[in-house]
């Protein structure tokens, strides 16, 4: 079976490269048959990373040690969820599984594509079956995962254990799926510019693949945030580690894109701009890559490092040469006639909006390639760590917040100030009224009543929007309030699928503000039966006891969580060890609430006095943070609904001077 | 003028969270836990001293009795952090310095912010402009004479003549 896996990886390399070729040539030589031969060979990569990838599991799941990558990254012992986990837990099988995804994703879209934009989709096909073949390259010549052992071991060494967790089982996957999303629109902007089909159908056809890949980045960042959570036990989600940062500069930059596009689908303009923005999406996704495999920056979300970060560097060189270049060439056809109505206007929004998203994934990717920087030049190792990101990314953040709720209420094309006071005043208010109430109740930290105001100021005017938009179909239409609620967003997916999604992101920003300006922690060394306080909970230690299985050696404490005297919960804080590789783990356990966790950390025992000494935290909000996730993919969800009849031609169409927005 | 005043406010606004990093990295004041979490472990973890959470860390443990020593010879924030960086390097801060090149870190994302948003209000604003002022009309093209309209204005001359 790993033999037909060895093989098929061959003969997809082979077919990527006769699928580039042949496009390309196809595509020069107005050759439909070359086109369509080329198709036909991607269809076939997809097959074949399919059969290796089926061939690895089996070797997985029948405990073929005698394979290097089976006998690495999996054991016996270890259960089948995670042993089918471990086909991306370690290098070779996550850049197969990245194929198969990559390759499925270009399936879909030549199937997708096969009786329309024509002229686009030999460029398409040879982008994606480009990217293909560097994967492949890889996976056969420099990382191969079916190399044999010469022996056979009796036992494998078994998935990392901080890789033995749902939320990672997950992760991966989600974050793969948002990195190798964002090679389609790229495909299909590479594609116009090689052809000078520059208008916005390549933006149109990839607008649902663009917001699938974002809603992925999305999930994929906040899976890794609940796993290190979970897992790290250091009462935190996000460190601003250089692999969580690479997976959420694509994200930032993604964002500014799916705004930035709407000014180019609604006038024309920012053609250029929306280029650069796909292209550094893309270029970041490999970058991301680049980090997490290279090592060249340590990290706690770093599993896979080896040597391959020369390979990744290379491949982002030449895609950024090659895509700069076209766009460079292209130039004089992506210079478009930009005008605007008026400074005042949405239109100026979303410039700002696109400012402060690029900022941010610049500061961030400054902050994350400035230790190197320092190295070269000066000679001297430095960290750039959690102060660094929080003071410059917070203020930027909170600039954001503020747009993401004056861009709903300034129009498209001119808006007055009259109006922008009349849309604007009852929502700000009500946001500097809730500051007023939270410093009034004793709140001092600076960021975080702005934050809070902010907060309130952009739900606000988004619960101003829907009444708006239910008041008139109740007035034209008759409905009652639920079913103009319900049609309102039927009719009208796109704009309110979008606040729907900043209902989310607002959620977000409630957790970010509770956890990082009123967490609370004490670290306590306790005997059976002592009690310590923290944020309103009493808590008692009641003893450890272990627990022994053939797999993890178990040491579980027992803490009674009392408030206003009453027992209302028992938690166990757990440390693991587990025996294949020798290791230990933190298990934490939580209480969870809508005001935020209490969170206890097993942090030290004595096995003779049972004396141990527990970390105890309380997270405020931070619950807000996986709802708000749940409330944007909701949002995206109704966002990427197909549209069962098309949109009347909205903010240019009329002659009015003045409408409020449509998206 | 107008444009003037959007500048400046423009570059206060940049600098205002500079003036916040600069101020808290002046603070005399100084808690345990603000020098845990100004320190980096150097476990590997790749958190900060406060957040390892490693069982006997080799390197958060010792780290953590040295800030308490440092401490309690009533050195302020400053100095034990540089006591810090000079026994260990820099790498043990956990964010750069404010001084040197480390400078760089922290000014160039405000700077090039600064640039962006005056390149989009000056782009923005060109961009108005250019809808507002209507192209001049074209004139009236002037008509062009060939050889030919000469002899003829010649010969009506003659004729008139």
């Amino acid at each position: 079976m790993t033999d037909v896996g060895s093989m098929a990886l061959a003969i997809g390399w082979v077919m990527a490269l006769y699928a580039v070729v042949m496009s390309l040539i196809g595509a020069w030589t107005r050759k439909r048959d070359f086109v369509a031969s080329a198709e036909h060979a991607a269809l076939a990569v997809w097959g074949v990373v399919v059969v290796a990838v089926a061939a690895l599991l089996h070797a997985l799941v029948t405990h073929d040690f005698n394979i290097a990558y089976v006998a690495e990254y999996s054991s016996s012992t270890l259960p089948l969820y995670y042993t089918v986990a471990a086909l991306w837990g370690g290098q070779a099988g996550s850049l197969l599984f990245w194929l198969l995804i990559l390759t499925s994703m270009s399936a879909v879209v030549l199937l997708q594509n096969s009786g329309r934009n024509r002229e686009l989709m030999p460029y398409v096909t040879a982008t994606l079956m480009l990217i293909s073949l560097f994967f492949l390259s890889m996976v056969n010549f420099i990382t191969p995962p079916f190399e044999r052992l010469a022996f056979t071991p009796p036992e494998g060494r078994d998935l990392n254990p901080l890789l033995q967790n749902y939320w990672m089982t997950i992760h991966p996957p989600s974050l793969y799926t948002g990195f190798v999303g964002c090679s389609v629109p790229f495909a299909f902007a590479m594609a116009a510019l090689a052809t000078g089909r520059l208008d916005d159908i390549w933006i149109r056809t990839t607008r649902r693949w663009t917001l699938l890949a974002w809603f992925f980045l999305s999930l994929g960042n906040l899976f890794g945030a609940e796993w290190a959570y979970l897992v790290l036990g250091w009462g935190g989600y996000w460190a601003w580690d250089p692999v969580e940062n690479a997976a959420f500069m694509p994200w930032l930059t993604c964002t500014a894109f799916l705004h930035s596009v709407m000014i180019q689908e609604k006038k024309n303009m920012m053609k250029i701009w929306n280029m650069v923005l796909i292209i550094l999406t893309f270029l970041l996704t490999i970058f991301g890559t680049f980090l997490t495999r290279s090592g060249v920056i340590s990290s706690v979300h770093s599993f896979t490092q080896s040597g391959l970060g020369p390979f990744f560097l290379s491949f982002l060189g030449l895609m950024a040469v090659i895509s700069f270049a076209l766009m460079i060439w292209r130039l004089p056809l992506l210079k478009s006639e930009n005008e605007l109505d008026s400074l005042l206007s949405r239109e100026t929004a979303f410039l700002m909006n696109n400012l402060v998203f690029v900022g941010i994934a610049f500061a961030t990717f400054w902050g994350t390639i400035f230790p190197v920087i320092s190295e070269a030049v000066r000679g001297v190792k430095i960290t750039v760590g959690p102060p660094f990101f929080n003071t410059v990314n917070a203020p930027l953040g909170l600039l954001l917040l503020f747009l993401t709720g004056v861009g709903p209420v300034i129009a498209w094309r001119r808006a007055s100030w009259g109006s922008l006071r009349r849309n604007i005043l009852i929502p700000f208010s009500i946001g500097i009224l809730g500051g007023l109430a939270l410093f009034a109740g004793g709140m001092r930290h600076f960021y975080a009543l702005l934050s809070f105001s902010l907060c309130i100021f952009v739900s606000s005017t988004i619960v101003m929007e829907f009444y708006r938009g239910v008041r008139a179909r109740q007035v034209m239409m008759g409905e009652a309030p639920h079913v103009a609620l319900v049609r309102l967003i039927a009719k009208n997916r796109r704009r309110y699928g979008g606040y729907i999604v900043h209902v989310g992101i607002v959620m977000m920003f409630l957790a970010f503000t509770g956890t990082s300006a009123f967490k609370q922690e004490r670290q306590i060394t306790v005997n059976p039966g002592d009690s310590f306080e923290i944020g309103g909970y009493t808590l008692k230690y009641d003893g450890i006891e272990t627990k022994d299985t053939p797999h993890i050696a178990y040491l579980l404490a027992t803490v009674g969580v009392f408030q206003d005297g009453e027992l209302v919960e028992t938690l166990h804080p757990e440390k693991r060890f587990y025996k294949k590789p020798e290791q230990p783990t933190t298990e934490v356990a939580i209480r969870s609430t809508l005001g935020g966790d209490l969170y206890l950390v097993l942090g030290g025992f004595d096995q003779d006095t049972k004396m141990a000494t527990i970390q105890a935290y309380v997270n405020p909000l931070v619950s807000f943070l996986w709802y708000g996730g749940l409330v944007l993919a909701l949002g995206t969800f109704v966002t990427i609904l197909p549209q069962r009849a098309p949109a009347p031609a909205p903010a240019y169409a009329s002659g009015s001077r003045e409408r409020v927005a449509t998206e | 003028m107008r444009r003037r005043l959007a500048a400046i406010v423009l570059v206060l606004g940049c600098l205002l969270p500079l003036s916040v990093v600069v101020r808290a990295e002046a603070d005399p004041s100084v808690s345990f836990q603000e020098v845990e979490e100004s320190l980096t472990c150097q476990c590997g973890c790749g958190l900060t001293v406060h957040s390892c959470n490693h069982l006997q860390c080799p390197s958060a443990l010792p780290l953590r009795a040295e800030i308490r020593e440092q401490m309690a010879t009533g050195k302020n924030k400053e100095a034990i952090l540089a006591y810090f960086g000079e026994k260990y390097g820099e790498k043990i801060l956990s964010s750069p310095t404010t001084e040197g090149f480390n400078l760089l870190a922290w000014t160039i994302p405000f700077v090039l912010f600064g640039i962006g948003a005056m390149f989009v209000i000056v782009t923005a604003r060109h961009w108005v402009r250019r809808r507002i002022v209507p192209p001049p009309p074209a004139a009236p093209a002037a008509p062009v004479r060939t050889a030919y309209d000469t002899v003829l204005d010649k010969e009506l001359k003659d004729f008139d003549s």
